[in-house]
């Protein structure tokens, strides 16, 4: 599933393109004219308060709302047209870590590479793989009603890692976790870059700046200017010359 | 495993585990287990033409419940989030959801094929209408558990989910009653909209394919705009 697997043809193309994107609620327009491209391996922040558009830009890329004008790849395939290969280049986490209360954490995460298109033969595999690496050993055979907020987020992020995609995308992942989860996911997704393409969301400024390479700064809505982390010595000086 | 089965192993297990399903099945079984008993004595006749009207009724008000859940609760949870960005059709998502919620009422209705046993066992009963009867039923609980989905797509709202998909039951077991008000051809489209109107005759002993069309007809209709609602996002 990972970009590995791909031609390197393929590989050239960014990981994510957004072009004159629009999304409309009715009279509210929550995401305007926004084009932006993301490269394969790198972590780019969406920085904003909330109703800035941020999870509206992510929720169209993991596929869950269509866009109302405009054109947004995900390693080339069109999120509209092109919906199921791209939603299988994706693993999603969204904002509020949903999980089925009525299943417990290892069935949660067989059934999630199922529904992702694992085959039996690699579905144990790949449990213990997230498992692993999410060191969920411990709560594997609890339900999932019984986990504590830094766990939910950490199952989360495991279903979205159980069919290796080539792109995960993260809405507000450190939202409601102790110092000490936050730390843990911060390292976490910083150690997906380069084999993951990885797009978060977050309206925590020093969040964004200590775990993306990329910031893209969006209010009401619109794009208002995307740097390089490295680039930016001081983010909140930037941050606050925009808005 | 394709994706159909891994969505309908997940229904099942969602809705076999639910302590809600059991009761409304209880509830279900109490009722007529009494008004079976209550008819055979009074009556004496061997046949369940009573017990079909009442399981009709009992469906009518018991399916939006059964149902209710479905969609409802998982846009509540924020788990329709998930489904719907799984690399699968919204139509298997309907479907897994629908042949869960048959596989529940079906159930239920199963536990009265015992009456037929016992009429079997103890009388000499006409066993035509007592076949069609649950061919009736069978469609019937179908159309409810379809519209019940409907209804449950449209809102994270349970309650209001529920009392939905009993307002159009209701509006379509009672829709041939305002017919004789209506200019033509409205009478006529009235009259054929009717519940009742198409579960009566089969109850009886007539099967008339016009009736399973409507049953078939309706349920496919729910489940489409099920299926177009969940993709309008």
């Amino acid at each position: 599933m990972s970009g590995s697997s791909d031609s390197n043809a393929a590989d050239v193309t960014p990981a994510v393109v957004a072009r004159d994107l629009v999304k409309r609620y009715g009279p509210v327009t929550a995401l305007s004219d926004v084009s932006l491209d993301i490269a394969r391996g790198e972590v780019f922040g969406l920085l904003g308060p909330n109703g800035s558009g941020k999870t509206t830009f992510i929720r169209m890329l993991a596929g869950y709302l269509a866009p109302t004008r405009g054109q947004l790849l995900v390693c080339g395939l069109d999120v509209v047209r092109d919906a199921l290969p791209a939603r299988r280049r994706l693993g999603y986490v969204p904002e509020a870590a949903p999980l089925y209360g009525h299943m417990r954490v290892g069935e949660f995460l067989e059934f999630m590479g199922r529904l992702r298109g694992l085959a039996a033969a690699d579905l144990g595999a790949a449990v213990e793989r997230v498992v692993a690496r999410l060191a969920l050993g411990d709560v594997l055979r609890k339900s999932t009603r019984a986990l504590s907020r830094g766990y939910r987020q950490r199952v989360a992020i495991a279903q979205a890692l159980i069919h290796d995609p080539e792109i995960v995308v993260l809405d507000e992942p450190t939202n409601g976790l102790d110092p000490r989860q936050i730390i843990e996911v911060r390292e976490l997704v910083r150690s997906l870059a380069g084999h993951h393409t990885v797009v978060m969301s977050s309206h925590i400024l020093t969040e964004v700046g200590k775990t993306a390479d990329r910031v893209a700064i969006l209010l009401g809505g619109r794009l208002l200017g995307v740097r390089a982390v490295a680039d930016t010595p001081d983010l909140e000086d930037w941050f606050l010359s925009l808005t | 495993m394709s994706a159909l089965a891994v969505l309908l192993r997940k229904e099942l297990h969602a809705t076999f585990t639910s302590p809600i399903a059991y009761v409304l099945a209880a509830v279900f079984l109490l009722v007529l287990g009494y008004t079976f008993s209550l008819t055979l004595f009074a009556t004496k006749t061997a046949n369940l033409i009573y017990i079909f009207h009442q399981m009709y009724v009992l469906s009518i008000l018991l399916v939006p419940v059964l149902m209710m859940r479905s969609f409802a609760e998982e846009r509540r949870a924020d788990t329709l989030e998930l489904l719907l960005t799984a690399p699968v059709r919204e139509v298997w998502i309907v479907l897994a959801k629908f042949l869960a919620g048959l596989a529940l009422v079906y159930g239920m209705y199963a536990g009265a094929l015992l009456y037929a046993v016992i009429l079997g066992l103890y009388g000499e009963p006409d066993f035509g209408p007592i076949y069609s009867g649950y061919l009736a039923l069978l469609l019937h609980g179908g159309l409810l558990v379809a519209i019940g989905l409907m209804t449950s797509s449209l809102t994270e709202n349970q309650v209001v989910s529920a009392a939905l998909s009993l307002g159009i039951a209701l509006m379509l077991w009672f829709a041939d009653s305002v017919a004789y008000l209506l200019p033509a051809p409205f009478d006529v489209v009235a009259v054929n909209l009717s519940l009742i109107g198409h579960f009566r005759p089969m109850v009886t002993g007539s099967v008339f394919v016009s009736d399973i069309g409507y049953f078939v007809t309706l349920a496919m209709l729910a489940l489409f705009l099920t299926s177009r609602w969940l993709s309008e996002r």
